[in-house]
């Protein structure tokens, strides 16, 4: 329990620049959105016409059919920040989660901390752990922005804690591609090949949901994306249901990847190959 | 819990494989307590793979091995607890400074006062900067890095793998004197090389690998004896000997002979009994006999395998 702790620490305070690197741009979008809402309000009238004319395509990737709740205070804030904060959290997901131990593996550095006394285990859960705490920081850092924001904006009025429900969304989607990217490192024959696969997924779910709007055939595809639990509405109420959903998945793709990395040999740079963490040849 | 009359490294029959690449092909080996072990082989022998073996980083697909009593995968914790490990090329937290990375390794060692006393009289005696960013050192400087990590907490078994490669006298020399000290502290010693002279200074007993097989074991003083003899005879001017009647002999091969035909170099395998008998027949002026060294018998490992290579490829 010690060199998880050691592991955890260390791994926290080596990745500060990263979380702040992340988390600022974060901030900094929450704190100029918000403030744009006052502009979108004293607009109304001409925007509504403008927003029911558009390309049903178009209109799929600001909300579909619930397209003109932009022009709402709450609807605003989860079409023009909370639809977008997923994609680029999943980014981080993907690199982050990829390089969590694939990155110091590839380089040849896992191979000195493992040959001291930390168990594979400590490693695994203890930059896990730093990881989770990274994430809810930069994800803090976003929610202050966004707070800020609307205090900068006069036709917004919500309190922190509501602004502060869809993060939940955020946290669960975001801990899941994180999830996802490791559980792939620790089967894929480099960290690159992980992180590009996770980015793909990130991005073809955030499109192929937002499609799914527009095209009905699109819904049964949808249903596999992760983006499609992403509660955007959140202000109004979250839904426990697809939130435990992600958090459960990322817990699974958590567990996958502990049982690759616990089971197979520590890679030296330039041996990659792939690993199956249940293989029965092995 | 192992005893003392129990060897610190045991293998046996141990295997390792990437794909269908065979690495390590049943390798035979005890490490007794206290003592220097040399293991020998160029790139590619299968060192490393052992010594990840011992330290859990990678699973043998098969055989027996034991580190100071204990099952590396059962226990691995255990065994690192008791172990120290250098390796050659060392690789670090780039962006980290030398104290916060040696910090992190001393808490990994559970953060004893004295471990960290021990640290800094190393860090102090190899003229280590505690402060400079691990990015900005030269190689030799983040091996002293390692070098600390490695001695800090006197450990019982020193894992050295190729622990001098591509560092400069100084510090080759600074790692031999503390595995010398180890030694003398009762700590056993495993040390991966290719520098061959280096391992004939410093270790007790020496294995050779090649191919992934253990291809000799002993004292330094014994390999050198168990090989060949080098044979340089001058016999007198009267004396007319042809190289036939060298290669004649079995055992006896003849591999230089000076123009003016009484100056012959010669390598003896077996005994030397044919061959005196044979000179007792001239007027011999001199007879140099020369042991070859741990190299010249390491070579002739080598050397016979790429023949072999060579004869393959026809």
């Amino acid at each position: 329990m010690a060199s998880f702790w050691t592991v955890f620490k260390f791994s926290l305070l080596r990745s500060r620049w990263t979380v702040l690197g992340w988390g600022i741009p974060l901030l900094l979008i929450g704190l100029i959105t918000a403030p744009f809402y006052d502009l979108v309000a004293e607009n109304e009238l001409q925007l509504r016409p403008i927003i029911r004319g558009l390309n049903p395509f178009i209109k799929s990737f600001i909300g579909g059919e619930a397209a003109e709740d932009l022009l709402t205070p709450a609807g605003y804030i989860a079409l023009r920040y909370f639809a977008f904060i997923p994609v680029i959290l999943g980014l981080f997901g993907a690199v982050a989660g990829s390089g969590m131990l694939a990155a110091d593996e590839e380089r040849g550095v896992l191979d000195f901390v493992l040959a001291h006394p930390a168990g594979r285990a400590a490693v695994f859960w203890g930059r896990l752990a730093a990881m989770g705490i990274g994430l809810v920081i930069i994800i803090g850092l976003g929610w202050f922005g966004l707070w800020c924001g609307v205090l900068r904006a006069d036709s917004l009025n919500f309190p922190p804690g509501q602004l502060a429900l869809p993060y939940c969304s955020v946290f669960a989607v975001s801990a899941l591609f994180v999830t996802l990217a490791l559980a792939l490192s620790m089967m894929m024959p480099s960290r690159v090949a992980a992180a590009m696969t996770t980015g793909i997924i990130v991005l073809a779910g955030f499109i192929i949901t937002s499609l799914a709007k527009a095209i009905p055939g699109l819904e049964t595809l949808a249903r596999f994306s992760p983006m499609t639990y992403f509660q955007t509405n959140a202000m109004h109420g979250l839904n426990t249901e697809p939130l435990f959903g992600l958090l459960a998945t990322a817990a699974v793709f958590s567990v996958f990847a502990w049982f690759g990395f616990r089971n197979r040999d520590i890679r030296v740079a330039g041996d990659g190959g792939w690993k199956f963490p249940f293989s029965p040849w092995r | 819990m192992n005893t003392d009359s129990e060897p610190v490294i045991r293998a046996e029959n141990l295997t390792k494989g990437y794909g269908s690449f065979l690495a390590l092909r049943g390798i035979d080996l005890e490490v007794r307590r206290g003592e220097v072990f040399g293991f020998l082989g160029p790139n590619g022998a299968g060192k490393t793979t052992a010594i990840r073996c011992m330290l859990d980083l990678i699973r043998p697909g098969g055989g027996l091995l034991r580190v100071l009593g204990r099952d590396p995968q059962l226990e691995p914790v255990a065994v690192r607890e008791r172990c120290g490990y250098l390796p050659g090329e060392l690789r670090l937290d780039e962006n980290a400074p030398v104290n916060l990375v040696l910090s992190f390794f001393q808490q990994l060692r559970g953060g004893s006062a004295r471990c960290r006393k021990r640290a800094n009289e190393l860090s102090e005696r190899l003229g280590l900067k505690l402060d400079s960013k691990i990015k900005n050192l030269s190689k030799g400087n983040k091996q002293k890095v390692g070098i600390v990590a490695a001695f800090m907490h006197t450990p019982e078994l020193l894992l050295l793998d190729e622990p001098t490669s591509g560092l400069d006298p100084l510090v080759q020399q600074t790692v031999l004197n503390l595995v010398s000290e180890a030694r003398r502290g009762g700590a056993t010693v495993f040390f991966s090389s290719h520098v061959l002279a280096e391992v004939q200074s410093i270790a007790d007993r020496v294995a050779i690998i090649r191919n992934g097989k253990i291809v000799e074991v002993g004292t330094t003083s014994e390999l050198s004896a168990k090989g060949m003899v080098r044979v340089r005879v001058v016999l007198a001017d009267m004396a007319e000997v042809t190289a036939g009647e060298f290669d004649a002999l079995t055992g006896v091969s003849l591999t230089k002979s000076e123009k003016s035909g009484h100056v012959f170099e010669l390598k003896v395998e077996g005994g030397m009994d044919a061959l005196v008998k044979m000179l007792a027949k001239y007027p011999v002026e001199s007879l140099e006999t020369r042991r070859p060294g741990l190299e010249e018998l390491f070579h002739s490992h080598y050397g016979k395998r790429a023949e072999k290579g060579n004869r393959g490829d026809m």
